[in-house]
């Protein structure tokens, strides 16, 4: 290479790169960051290589650098002269082969190719490829890219980074060119200045005005430094630019150096960044070789030249002076200021030191001049920031986005949101100097002021999004744990402050804890954040306050409670499973116990959690499922179909009695205490069974003629049969619990009856009334709301419905109307306002109902119903509706178009959710919620009037029978506890002797499905669909576990 | 803090002052040059660490204080003072792997080499356990910054995103069938 020393020979470099960017015979470019490598892109490059070889095809390879779409790596771009720029996605080395293949016809494969780019920004140049491939997206119409702005990334996944020559082509290093004929070096230090540019390596500091410090300082040896020590964990913008387009660096740098009269610069690399390091090294050279660092740059008599240096792996080498003492040899502890680094910073000389992305900046700005930065951002934060979308996420990668965008702008629109069907909860920006920021708050901008007003900070762009499986205060505690370990040691706040921080966290999370402690918390970080030496120090409790004030619940859980609901801190529960069961079913044990045959045993460990196993084992929405282990290896354990077996295997067989007495065996000896419940559902149901069996004397009052609630009245026959619920109440009868039916509380026993004739109460009375749409034409006859359908179908009064059924509605409810319907006779087809995957309806249900016949409308509102003069419903009409903006649930919001349909149809049922019966409600002078449910101590369940306690659905708003058991099990704990004075809950269910079931190892079968009736059979009767596993494929699911709940 | 446990005295055997006075030599006068050469002086012991002997001489020859040396190797999370296995396995405990469950990677990858010591907490960073056969050193790392395919392990210097219990167990197996052939 010879070097540039006039425009003949920086012109020439620049067609020589143009000639290898753009050849005349087709460019295939691997993307070969660290990503694309992780995920296999040097195989793929590799495969490329030989088959080009072998076949002696005319097709250019390049490695560029990483185009920023982590999630969908390898990416590969593909140009043929004269068409678009192609980017294919996902490619693995197999598909090398038929690439080429096609790419020498002409062709790109249509399964692989991604989107296109027609012509390219680069911003120092536009480069044109061509049109053509109608069928392909344009990139900017990817969710992924739309709204992105590339000035920093302008290069990245489009050049080779180890060759100087394509970025000359793109127009590098003609800003440095520019600067230095035009050499005015104070105007570019008012560009910069009048840019608004500030640091992006979190601070946000003014850059023009550290460059102006540096030129005011007179010292012949003064420096400048890259701090590319990119430590912040969740962040990795600076090694994917580094790597990617290392050139852009170098003319920030080189710009810099010319402008405020400096000779050396260094660039302090982290070590774990062994190809950002590899790839700078390349660089250098090459500008060397050019003349564009060396004694005289581009020809121009200016010196300067660039060293690398390697970190040692310390978080706290990011703070400029601790790099500053790390450059001299030392260990990296941060020093005081001032003096400042720009007065006395490496070796005592004036220092400028910039973080990397700020670098990248530079040679936009000083071509296309302070005004067309200003154009993007928000007034005081200009430009764009390259963020790292991690965590949680759908899209994960590197997006480049104008400061000032909506946090929800981040996660749903670019990120697309979960993963799986888990909802998103908080995004932790800024790494360990942030904060976590909740969903309630995604309308946030993004930018420095905005961050720093909700206790976080811009930090260098890392944003980790935390869904419901994160446990915010483990979060807490580990940004405390990393800080405590990164502390350097010299300044006391930090050293001390963060060791007795992470030392009660640590209790928190398992499960000793006060409150005394938590305000303990909150005033330490305080101390820390405003005494602390340097900026570790400073922020290192930005984590814990911000948690504290967005999540407070979640401390409180943890302190009062003694749970860990995303069941991360495994101290407080047994298992992912027991953790995510609203009964807390010790289901490892029962499992264990079917494995080794002891049905019996594990009858009475299910039983003794759960008192309606049979009832959930058909119905329950199986959390457990989401959160078993196994699932990542490959599904998880069935759980519900297990204790369904079990349950059944008893219940239903002439070990009945037998089990009935080992269980009522069991019961405390009687306290004389009496107990009161409304309500024979699900909740009160569980409440008596534990009352029960803790001694105490039950009544259950209930407006119906029988126990069971929504299992029995609202859920259909052929998904729980009544006589499976029917011995589930006759155990719970035998534990002593008197029924007293027809008897709602309030007007045939008021609550002051209760009052005086018993000890404690539980009002878990449901949400019995359907709540009403306000619908044209819902006065017809034949529109029937789904519960008074499903309840006149299961006490015999209602026997049809009509031919054609309309249900409106996405839930449990509507679903269970509608098979109901078909089994009627009727069509259904059930209209939703949403999309499938977010209907609230049990997903299995929703594939049984459609495999029955059910037809399904989504992104339909209802308009009106139409009827005929008679009265008679005719139709159902519908308004189409698209899918909006993203709420707060993370759901985006159906919008209205104007396409109005018709459903034919002469029945229409209601299933838009349920609701409090608001008179009794108001009625029973209980403190009320807007909603009309119950006000209750969050722990105790204790609602604003003494002795009486509330839960379920009452308290919920309509939920789910786990859930609402769930509190029928806590309400039960609690009322003994006031009663009694003592814990005595946990005597229920001891007496297990761990040695039958002890961990063996886990099986690598598949999972085990039940048999089901096949569809054409189920529609002609009531009989229930789900058969149940049979005992081998029972005995085998358990086999399955991998016994989270035994610790090493 | 690990302080060495083979303090041997005197002098590295020639060949390594040789190479260590090459290394210094290029250094000298340049900003950062000790951290380089305790760098360059490490990945050049077979074991991956800097013992007693190399320490003093590089100390002596760079007219060091030797405090200063030890204040250098015992700061930096890179610099092992302990002999390093024969595999090196990184867990990442970077922000994006935590949330997406490298703790779990990490206890059931010491259960899968039989370590005891259990670390205190998880070990968010700069913990080093070896097997007591030599065989296998896990160790945990702030950051990979290859966040998008969290949760990461590098082995043996090769990075694997998305892993799970099981596949890592699968990586692991396959070292150690490297290590019977």
């Amino acid at each position: 290479m010879t070097p540039i020393a006039d425009i003949g020979s920086f012109n020439a470099a620049r067609e020589a790169g143009m000639a290898k960017l753009q050849p005349a015979a087709p460019r295939i470019g691997v993307g070969m960051g660290t990503c694309g490598r992780g995920n296999g892109a040097e195989e793929v490059y590799r495969a490329f290589a030989e088959a080009i070889e072998a076949h002696g095809l005319d097709i250019r390879l390049a490695a560029v650098g990483c185009f920023g779409a982590c999630s969908e790596e390898p990416l590969v771009n593909v140009w043929i002269p004269g068409q678009p720029l192609v980017i294919l996605r996902h490619v693995h080395s197999a598909d090398a082969a038929r690439i080429l293949a096609d790419v020498h016809q002409g062709r790109i494969p249509p399964d692989l190719a991604w989107c296109k780019i027609e012509e390219w920004d680069h911003i120092t140049a536009r480069i044109r490829y061509g049109a053509g491939f109608p069928e392909l997206p344009q990139w900017s119409e990817i969710p992924f890219f739309h709204g992105q702005k590339k000035i920093v990334l302008r290069n990245c996944g489009l050049i080779s980074p180890d060759d100087i020559d394509e970025y000359i082509a793109v127009g590098g290093y003609q800003a440095l060119y520019k600067v230095l004929i035009d050499s005015r070096p104070e105007m570019v230090i008012e560009q910069v200045k009048a840019a608004k540019l500030r640091g992006r390596g979190g601070a946000g500091y003014a850059t023009g005005l550290k460059w102006e410090f540096l030129a005011k300082a007179k010292d012949p040896s003064k420096y400048i430094v890259c701090n590319a020590d990119e430590g912040d964990p969740g962040a990795y913008m600076n090694r994917n630019e580094i790597e990617s387009d290392p050139h852009s660096l170098l003319e920030g740098m080189i710009i810099c150096g010319y402008v405020t009269g400096t000779q050396q610069a260094i660039v302090y690399v982290r070590a774990e960044y062994p190809l950002a390091v590899h790839r700078l090294t390349r660089a250098v050279e090459q500008a060397r070789e050019y003349g564009i660092l060396g004694p005289s740059v581009l020809g121009r008599g200016v010196k300067f030249d660039i060293e690398l240096v390697e970190g040692a792996g310390a978080f706290v080498c990011g703070e400029e002076t601790a790099l500053i003492a790390s450059l001299e040899g030392f260990s990296g502890r941060p020093r005081p200021r001032p003096p400042f680094p720009a007065q006395k910073g490496l070796d005592g000389k004036p220092t400028n030191i910039n973080n990397v992305e700020t670098w990248y900046n530079i040679a936009p700005i000083a071509l296309k001049g302070p005004a067309w930065f200003t154009e993007t951002g928000s007034a005081r934060s200009a430009g764009t920031k390259v963020f790292s979308l991690v965590g949680k996420i759908r899209n994960t990668g590197l997006v480049e986005m104008p400061l000032g965008t909506p946090l929800k702008t981040f996660i749903y629109d670019i990120g697309g949101g979960g993963v799986g069907e888990c909802s998103i909860k908080a995004v932790q920006t800024g790494g360990p100097s942030g904060g976590c920021i909740p969903l309630e708050m995604f309308d946030t901008p993004v930018d420095y002021e905005t961050l720093a007003q909700l206790g976080s900070i811009m930090g260098s762009g890392g944003m980790v999004v935390m869904d419901e499986n994160n446990c915010m205060v483990d979060i807490a505690r580990y940004f405390i744990e990393f800080t405590h370990s990164e502390s350097c040691g010299k300044c006391v706040p930090c050293r001390v402050g963060l060791d007795k921080a992470l030392d009660v966290l640590n209790g928190f999370t398992k499960g000793a804890g006060n409150s005394a402690q938590l305000a303990l918390l909150d005033e330490l970080g305080r101390m820390i954040r405003d005494t602390s030496l340097c900026g570790l120090g400073q922020t290192a409790p930005n984590p814990v306050l911000t948690t504290l004030r967005h999540f407070r619940y979640e401390f409180d859980d943890h302190i009062i409670a003694r749970r860990c609901r995303a069941g991360v801190c495994d101290s407080l529960a047994l298992s992912p499973c027991e953790n995510s069961c609203p009964l807390h079913m010790n289901i490892p044990r029962f499992l264990g116990l079917l494995k080794r045959g002891r049905l019996e045993d594990a009858f009475e460990s299910v039983i003794l959690d759960n008192p309606l196993p049979a009832s959930t084992g058909r119905v329950c929405q199986h959390p457990c499922d989401m959160r078993c282990r196994r699932l990542t290896m490959d599904a998880a354990v069935n759980m519900r179909d297990v204790h369904r077996f079990i349950a059944d295997s008893i219940l239903l067989s002439d070990h009945f009695d037998a089990m009935v007495a080992r269980v009522a065996d069991r019961k405390l000896p009687p306290t004389g205490k009496k107990t009161a419940v409304a309500g024979a559902g699900p909740a009160g149901l569980t409440a008596a069974f534990y009352l029960a069996l803790l001694g105490h004397d039950v009544t259950v009052f209930e407006s119906k003629r029988e126990a069971g609630g929504m299992l029995r009245y609202a859920i259909p026959e052929y998904r729980l049969p009544k006589h499976v619920l029917e011995r589930e109440v006759e155990l719970i009868r035998r534990m002593g619990v008197k029924f007293e039916f027809g008897m709602p509380v309030s007007s045939a026993i008021s609550l002051h009856d209760l009052d005086e004739q018993f000890d404690a109460v539980f009002l878990s009375i449901g949400t019995w009334k359907e709540s009403w749409v306000h619908l044209p034409g819902t006065e017809l006859k034949n529109v029937i709301p789904a519960l008074l359908f499903l309840e006149g179908v299961a006490s015999g009064s209602v026997s049809q419905i009509g031919r054609r059924v309309a249900v409106i509605g996405g839930g449990n409810a509507a679903v269970d109307a509608a098979r109901t319907a078909l089994r009627m006779g009727a069509d259904a087809t059930i209209v939703y306002r949403r999309e499938r995957k977010e209907m609230p309806a049990i997903k299995e249900e929703v594939d049984a109902a459609e495999h029955e016949g059910v037809k399904l409308q989504f992104l339909s509102a209802p308009h009106r119903i139409v009827g005929d003069p008679k009265g008679n419903v005719r139709a159902l009409e519908i308004v189409k509706t698209r899918l909006g903006e993203y709420d707060l649930t993370g759901r985006r919001k159906p919008v209205p178009t104007a396409e109005v349909a018709r459903v034919e149809c002469d029945a229409v049922i209601l299933a838009v959710g349920e609701t409090i019966d608001l008179d009794f409600a108001r009625g029973s002078g209980l403190t009320l919620r807007e909603n009309g449910t119950f006000v209750v101590d969050r722990f105790t369940l204790e609602t604003s009037r003494p002795k009486f306690y509330a839960g379920g659905d009452v308290i919920t708003g309509a939920s789910n029978v786990s859930n609402a058991m769930g509190y029928g099990k806590k309400a039960a704990r609690r009322m003994d506890e006031a009663l009694m004075g003592v814990k005595r809950f946990q005597r229920l269910s001891g007496g297990f002797d761990a040695s039958e079931y002890e961990a063996e190892p886990a099986t690598e079968i598949a999972r085990q499905r039940p048999a089901e009736l096949a569809p054409a059979m189920r529609v002609k009767s009531d009989a229930e669909v789900v058969v149940g596993l049979t005992r081998g494929q029972a005995s085998a699911e358990c086999g399955r576990c991998l016994r989270c709940d035994v610790r090493a | 803090m690990t302080l060495p446990t083979a303090v041997t005295p005197g002098k590295p055997d020639p060949e390594k002052c040789a190479f260590i006075d090459g290394v210094i030599a290029r250094s000298t006068g340049r900003p950062g040059s000790l951290l380089g050469i305790l760098e360059a002086v490490q990945e050049n012991n077979p074991r991956k660490y800097l013992c007693s002997s190399e320490l003093r001489y590089i100390a002596a020859k760079t007219n060091t204080p030797l405090s200063q040396i030890f204040s250098v190797t015992t700061f930096y999370a890179l610099f092992n003072l302990e002999p390093q296995g024969d595999h090196t396995i990184y867990i990442c405990r970077g922000t994006a792997c935590h949330a997406r469950g490298s703790r779990n990677l990490l206890e059931s990858l010491r259960l899968d080499l039989g370590i005891k010591e259990a670390p205190d907490e998880g070990g968010a960073d700069k913990l080093t356990l070896t097997t007591p056969d030599g065989k296998f050193t896990i160790r945990t790392v702030a950051c990979f910054g290859q966040c998008a395919l969290a949760p990461v392990v590098e082995l043996d210097h090769r990075i694997c995103g998305h892993l799970n219990e099981r596949a890592l167990a699968r990586e692991v197996d396959a070292l150690r069938q490297e290590n019977h052939q």
